[in-house]
């Protein structure tokens, strides 16, 4: 058997790991299965053969699959590492961790699938599913604003992926306007769409990309994002930040990868005004919010900015863009399980409430110091070198009113959050509080991340760094 | 065809004038059974295709949404009205306006006059009337109704459609449907109706 099925396997053991019988062993299962899943991942990013076909056509192995796929994996298997801390440090949460590996699981099935798919109709099934398995993980003890937070994030998601949807209808249309065959398949898809595209295929791209844009958070339809990340519980957050904005991205990849054959310009204005009008509102909102899980849901909306506009402007951008999301993934990740952490302790998310996190926190407040350098693209990380390269790729590409506007955004934003954050980290303890020491074991998986993200920006090991290169020529990187 | 696509265009915006949840379902009802009478207008063989388009456009969208909705409401003895567009003059111009800019679009993307053109249209339409209903309500009731209405204007487009996804494809459209079907209700059941009101904003709900 093809090792890729195994990668379906959460969704069958969600029902077992996930029981009430087992909830005492639950939080050891569920690292158990995350481990073995992100070795499984590994094992098939670097030992697959190129493109290959699975499952009748439906599946493929191609660079895009296999860097997405160890890359939501491994975040997993941190996000695990954490609830079962949580679980070891709180007994009374092994019903809602029994409740959150039942539907994680699922979800982590179906964005295996997403990532892996061939198919466009497929992805968007699977990318649903993993909206119908994260709702009710938004939920928190049964708290209105968590379920109005739940309510908001479904619809959105939910008229998004129907506009996406009504895009691939579109694509399809465009086909038989031109007297083909349609398809969904994206290797068939490839080799047909050399011919200038027609404007049903053009309104289909613009519709996707309005689509999967809404997952992204990216404007106009970002409402949902601040608020969903802010009530639901960090290992949820850091689910939905790191893994499905993942899935929804490379599903863009897909359609981009496919649509631009025949021409590298298509919707490079609309990627260039929804990304730059999202650094705009996310600036705006950072600097007006006392909320720190709600800065870094701010933030998340910045960096789908920047990804919009280095997929717009494409050629030597790509790479970058690539780096820029895979290293974000690793820093949403760390920070919502980091900001968990702060609110578990100071029963707050007013950022005016925590001060002196250095001292009483110490694990936490390094990890929130390095991961807003590594938000705000300071070196040695990878966004930063992702950053570094979309900006003079827009040089480059003599977009210089965009170039300013994008520097201005992130000086604001820099300076917004540096404002908030660091009288966080480095202020004088409102209170004196005594908290049990951080154990090591509990630092480990955001730690393991930073490492991530440190690596990336100082050494790329050559394997990684080749799917990252393969994944950029298929966009038209250069 | 165009007599039931013009059906269609009733049953889309007559609900949006009439300011009652239970016009709203007739409606959400009425368009699922016009879109099962354009799919099988020419007859149709039995098999698992048939009976899947069955249980997607007669017992989900025709029967189970409008229904499984309007008992929770029922069972909360809901006040009736539930304007699902503002009562005033400049939406109802705005709704207007968009029915008429979905035509002119299905002009351009359809250039010749026929069935195919008024389905464009009045998908487009359906389409656009279901995002004025998302964007200006802020009801949990009105914006479930907008979203049941965007998802039946792309089934109503993709029957325009001459290739069908596969069976497998199908089946699992069909599942997300009803999922999203059964997480409306909850969130009906579950949401008051007071939380229809726009999220707090940061100083409303901080510090705690």
């Amino acid at each position: 058997m093809n090792p890729v099925f195994l990668t379906l396997a959460p969704a069958l053991l969600a029902p077992g790991v996930g029981a009430k019988r087992v909830r005492e062993v639950g939080p050891w299962l569920l690292l158990g299965v995350a481990a073995a899943q992100a070795a499984l991942a590994i094992v098939v990013a670097f030992t697959a053969g190129g493109t290959d076909r699975i499952a009748g056509g439906y599946l493929t192995t191609d660079p895009t699959a296999r860097l997405f796929l160890v890359l939501i994996d491994v975040i997993y298997l941190g996000i695990c590492g954490y609830v079962w801390n949580r679980d070891r440090a709180a007994p009374s949460l092994h019903d809602a961790v029994s409740r959150y590996a039942r539907f994680s699981l699922v979800f982590m099935a179906a964005a295996n699938v997403v990532v892996l798919s061939n198919h466009l109709l497929l992805s968007w099934v699977a990318l649903e599913t993993t909206t119908l398995a994260a709702a009710p993980l938004i939920l928190v003890d049964d708290l209105a604003a968590s379920r109005r937070a739940s309510f908001r994030y479904f619809l959105f998601s939910s008229v998004g992926l129907a506009l996406a949807l009504l895009g691939f209808a579109c694509l399809a249309r465009g086909f038989e306007a031109d007297g083909l065959e349609p398809t969904f398949f994206l290797d068939e898809l490839a080799k047909v769409t050399h011919a200038t595209p027609n404007l049903w295929r053009r309104m289909g791209v613009a519709l996707v990309l309005l689509g999967f844009g809404t997952k992204l958070g990216l404007a106009p339809m970002y409402t949902w994002l601040p608020e969903t990340y802010d009530e639901a519980p960090p290992a949820a957050t850091a689910l939905l930040a790191a893994v499905q904005f993942n899935c929804a991205l490379v599903c863009l990849l897909r359609v981009l990868q496919t649509f631009r054959g025949a021409e590298r310009t298509l919707v490079t204005n609309e990627l260039l005004v929804i990304g730059l009008v999202s650094m705009a509102i996310s600036t705006v909102s950072v600097i007006a919010t006392r909320n720190y899980k709600r800065l870094i849901a701010y933030a998340s909306i910045n960096h789908a900015g920047v990804i919009a506009i280095g997929l717009g402007i494409g050629k030597g951008a790509t790479y970058g863009v690539l780096l820029y999301a895979v290293s974000n993934a690793f820093i949403k990740a760390s920070l919502f399980l980091t900001a968990g952490k702060i609110q578990t302790h100071y029963g707050t998310k007013d950022t005016r409430e925590v001060a002196g996190l250095i001292k009483d926190l110490p694990y936490s407040g390094v990890f929130l110091m390095v991961g807003t350098f590594a938000l705000l693209g300071f070196p040695p990380f990878g966004s930063f070198v992702g950053e570094l390269l979309v900006l003079s790729e827009l040089v480059r590409a003599k977009q210089m009113i965009i170039f300013v506007a994008f520097c201005t955004l992130i000086a604001a934003t820099f300076v917004a959050t540096g404002r908030t954050v660091f009288p966080m980290i480095w202020g004088m303890p409102k209170r004196a509080v005594t908290w049990p020491r951080q154990t090591l074991a509990e630092a480990a998986p955001k730690a393991a991340f930073l490492v991530a993200l440190v690596v990336m920006g100082v050494y790329m090991p050559p394997a990684v760094n080749v799917l990252f290169r393969a994944v950029a020529a298929s966009l038209g990187g250069e | 065809m165009t007599g039931i696509l013009i059906a269609f265009l009733v049953v889309l915006v007559v609900p949006l004038f009439v300011g009652t949840w239970r016009t709203s379902f007739l409606g959400l009802s009425l368009q699922g059974f016009l879109l099962s009478w354009i799919a099988f207008r020419h007859g149709a063989h039995l098999s698992a295709e048939l009976v899947v388009e069955v249980v997607d456009l007669v017992v989900l969208r025709a029967v189970a949404a409008p229904l499984l909705l309007r008992r929770v409401l029922t069972h909360q003895n809901a006040p009736p009205n539930n304007q699902v567009l503002a009562p005033n003059l400049f939406s109802w111009a705005m709704a207007l306006a968009l029915a008429l800019v979905a035509f002119l679009a299905a002009d351009q993307l359809v250039p010749a006059e026929g069935d195919a053109q008024l389905l464009v249209a009045v998908s487009t339409a359906a389409l656009l009337l279901g995002l004025l209903v998302l964007a200006t309500r802020g009801g949990h009731l009105s914006q479930m109704i907008g979203a049941l209405r965007i998802e039946n204007a792309i089934a109503l487009f993709e029957l325009g459609s001459v290739k069908h996804p596969s069976l497998g494809i199908r089946i699992g459209q069909v599942l997300v449907t009803a999922g999203s079907i059964a997480a409306y209700r909850w969130y009906l059941q579950h949401l008051a109706p007071d939380e229809s009101l726009p999220a707090l904003t940061d100083s409303e709900r901080a510090p705690t």
